[in-house]
């Protein structure tokens, strides 16, 4: 076709269940130039890849593809149409070799019904040649360094003739010089009239290869900015621009700090480099950065989770050292992970099972559970925090998100439980407003009672709001560190975001 | 999957309609084999079919108690007869070539099916082995070894062990009153393994850790050691079953345990025990063997060849596998798709 090539988005909207992931969004990308999909976590970039890419459906609008409606209905047809949407997470056989991979779904045959090894050579290296690559197409995919495997399923989209090629935070996994080999081939595929889409939250980069910017926020298109007449204040500013409503100017906070409970120092995991803090009794402390930025690494840490490999945590003035959840826990140490479907609950059990989990053993008369006592400690945490359901015997997975929340909130404080440190991993992920609004109260009264909280999120708003101080990480490292009375979006933004 | 607003009580009502259906196919595999052995002439209900169901229940009894708690676990252990064959043939050559008396040569065999239990343990929780590979190699080190066991004092040549001693035989055809004696320890085996699982705190926890393993090491349940406890559990269990069945032979037999290789897991599958874990008990799997026993046995009383009930065995074990993973995968699968969380 030789029509220009495009991909036009007309309305979009999605839903799931509890939140609004995209609303009302319009934009087009045009072949020959690279436009920047640009937004904070959750702001609903990966549903509009997604959905680009076939592998889910928009609920409402449509998609244009050279000024064609088209609907996918899965991922085969949205790449059959010329869609390729490169992700974060390689999707090769890394047994196999680079021109297996290349030519998969399309393998030449000879005429006895052979592989044609030789036809896949020459064409996979005819491939390489033209990108100006030096890889070997016999090489086995497994062994290649990560950039060249990105590399690889970028040829692949190109040779299954995609007109639109969008990434997934390409650089994430990058060195420099392999983000410069990625950025000529971005050219280069601009040059031949693809239209490519970047998504990635790395100001830097937007400002050397893109030439439009989109920006989304909380699922909505906020505006469409030319590069080359933008500035990176400009940019963040239409990231987090949105209204604080009431939800935070009513919390009933508490006032009083007691001494500290928590001290980290020069903490170390495979994961995370020389991160110092230290939290008080009563106090939230917000730990913001973007994702990746080595925020679960630390609570995971804290609770026995990862291998500590350097530093010390001091509780209540004695140094501790966890090797395994449970010895956390006995020490007053409690974690409500970043994913309550597979890290928190068991799905498939009741109210009752998944609140008494960590305090079975004395939940017991010899070895034998007392019924009565799991039900009574079920029921309290249920009225403590008005989860809704009919009995205590419902399951995890028939609650909603916001219910599932509570369940392991009164799971780390019920009365059998001595919790002097929380540590809430993205606490109100996927929960609806009116839900949310509760669980920051919640947080707050536990804070009231003494408890030190470590408040993880990736939605600036929330951390900023909710945290009496806010310490903000990138990378591994702790940047910056600022009290709530301080703390701008943009301020802690530009942290999370510092190279 | 089950809606928003369906209360508690339905969820236990359909908990228990698991038992009630594995009675319902019980009784109606027994009318089908009265029916069935009626027209041939012959009849379904003796004495004799009733004993055979019985004692041909207890080695496989065994088997399926420690299978079971495993998977519910969320485990599996391919070696468990061949294990427990080995520990036959170490009771058989401790008796008969190294003259040990038999509590012995009983503690002896036990120990090393343990070693056993405790290895596999160590290759799936340790090194990260899958259970499947893992154990499957560790039934033919197994075999192996019972072949050398049974080699012993004989310059080199394998074959079967017999051996006689009065306890070993009474533990294997001896009776209290009425009843024999095997019978009275599998009742007390599978009531003692019932309670474990669904009244102490052990049970519970096996169960966290098969309905989610994260979730339960993340409230601090050390699934480290009941996974080990599970597995050298299954292999003793495994030794237990070789033993009645070298008992009752008389022997310690090259080929014991073979037609039961899979016997533990496909009644734990038949009764209602989850592949994935997290789900079942000891009452689902004592019906699940029972259904499985009376279905062989009747066939063999009926008269159909020997070799289609193999192929029959087989096709239930699909169906019960077939049932177990739309129960299990296909809702959660749903609800991957339905909260945008399932990628490419």
């Amino acid at each position: 076709m030789e029509t220009a090539k495009s991909l036009e988005f007309r309305g979009i909207g999605k839903s799931f269940p509890g939140v609004r992931a995209l609303d009302n969004v319009s934009f087009k990308a045009e072949g020959g130039k690279v436009l920047a999909l640009l937004g904070e976590n959750g702001a609903g970039k990966s549903t509009l890849l997604k959905i680009m890419s076939g592998d889910q459906r928009a609920d409402e609008g449509e998609i244009l593809l050279n000024g064609v409606p088209v609907v996918f209905n899965d991922p085969q047809s949205a790449i059959a149409a010329g869609i390729s949407v490169i992700y974060q997470e390689r999707q090769l056989i890394p047994s196999m070799s680079v021109m297996e991979n290349l030519f998969a779904g399309a393998l030449p045959k000879t005429k006895s019904g052979l592989l044609d090894k030789r036809k896949l050579y020459k064409d996979a290296k005819e491939l390489i040649e033209k990108f100006g690559l030096a890889i070997d197409p016999r090489e086995q995919v497994g062994r290649l360094n990560v950039a060249y495997q990105q590399m690889v399923e970028i040829m692949k989209a190109c040779h299954r003739d995609s007109d639109i090629i969008a990434f997934d935070e390409p650089t994430a996994p990058l060195t420099d010089s392999e983000i410069r080999i990625l950025f000529d081939l971005i050219r280069k595929l601009k040059a031949d009239g693809k239209a490519v889409i970047y998504v990635s939250h790395r100001m830097a980069e937007i400002f050397q290869v893109t030439d439009e910017i989109v920006v989304l926020k909380d699922g909505r298109f906020v505006t469409a900015l030319k590069t080359a007449e933008t500035n990176e204040a400009e940019l963040i500013k239409a990231m987090v621009g949105r209204d604080i409503g009431d939800t935070y100017a009513n919390l009933s906070r508490n006032t009083k700090f007691g001494e500290v409970v928590l001290e980290v120092r020069n903490l170390k995991t495979q994961f995370i480099h020389d991160v110092s803090f230290q939290v008080r009794k009563g106090e939230i402390v917000g730990l913001a950065g973007l994702v990746g930025a080595g925020r679960t690494e630390v609570a995971r840490a804290l609770f026995g989770a990862d291998q500590v490999t350097g530093g010390e945590i001091v509780l209540e003035g004695k140094p501790v050292v966890f090797k395994t959840p449970r010895e956390a826990i006995d020490k007053g140490i409690a974690l409500c992970p970043e994913d309550r479907k597979e890290q928190g609950l068991v799905m498939g059990r009741s109210i009752k099972d998944n609140v008494a989990m960590p305090v079975v053993n004395e939940l017991c008369r010899g070895i034998f559970i007392i019924k009565e006592e799991m039900a009574k400690l079920a029921e309290k945490s249920v009225a403590k925090y008005s989860i809704k359901t009919p009995t205590i015997e419902k399951l995890a997975v028939e609650l909603s998100g916001g219910n599932q929340q509570k369940v392991i909130l009164g799971r780390w404080t019920s009365e059998k439980m001595e919790t002097k440190v929380l540590i809430l991993d993205e606490p109100t992920k996927g929960i609806d407003v009116g839900t949310k609004a509760e669980i920051y109260q919640t947080v707050c009264d536990l804070a009231k009672q003494g408890i030190a909280v470590i408040f993880i999120s990736s939605e600036l708003t929330e951390v900023i709001n909710l945290s009496d101080r806010i310490i903000v990480m990138h990378n591994g490292h702790i940047t910056g560190v600022v009290s709530r009375e301080e703390a701008t979006e943009e301020k802690v933004l530009t942290l999370a975001m510092l190279e | 999957m089950k809606k928003e607003n369906s209360s508690g009580r339905s969820v236990r009502s359909i908990a228990g309609n698991k038992i009630f259906q594995l009675v319902a196919l019980f009784v109606v595999l027994v009318i089908i084999f009265t029916v069935w052995s009626a027209l041939k002439g012959g009849q379904f209900f003796k004495i004799t079919t009733l004993r055979n169901i019985l004692t041909s229940l207890v080695v496989s009894s065994f088997l399926t108690i420690g299978a079971g708690c495993l998977m519910i676990s969320g485990n599996i252990d391919l070696s468990q007869a061949a294990v427990g064959a080995f520990g036959s043939m170490v009771l058989a050559s401790a008796v008969n070539a190294w003259h040990l008396p038999w509590f012995v040569a009983l503690i002896i065999a036990l120990l090393l099916c343990a070693a056993f239990g405790a290895f596999n343990a160590l290759l799936v929780t340790k090194y990260r082995f899958p259970a499947f590979i893992g154990t499957l190699a560790m039934a033919s080190i197994a075999k192996g070894l019972m072949y050398l066991f049974s080699s012993i004092g004989k310059g080199g040549q394998a074959s079967n062990v017999a051996f006689s001693n009065k306890v070993l035989s009474f533990i294997g055809l001896g009776y209290v009153g009425p009843i024999p004696f095997s019978i009275i320890i599998m009742a007390v085996f599978f009531i003692a393994y019932g309670i474990l699982m669904s009244k102490t705190r052990f049970g519970m926890k096996v169960t966290f850790i098969g309905g989610n393993p994260e979730a339960a090491r993340l409230a601090g349940i050390n699934s480290k050691a009941i996974t080990y406890i599970l597995f050298i559990n299954c292999s003793i269990l495994g030794g237990v079953a070789g033993i009645f069945n070298a008992c009752r032979l008389g022997q310690g037999a090259l080929t014991a345990l073979t037609t039961n290789q899979f016997t533990g897991l496909t009644a734990a599958v038949l009764g209602g025990i989850s592949f994935g874990g997290g789900v079942g008990g000891m009452a689902g799997a004592f019906i699940g063997l029972l259904i499985l026993n009376t279905f062989q046995i009747g066939m063999n009383v009926v008269g159909v060849n020997p070799f289609w009930v193999n192929v029959f065995s087989g096709v239930i074990l699909l169906v019960a596998l077939a049932l177990d993973f739309i129960a299990k995968y296909a809702p959660a699968r749903r609800i991957a798709r339905k909260s945008g969380e399932g990628r490419i």
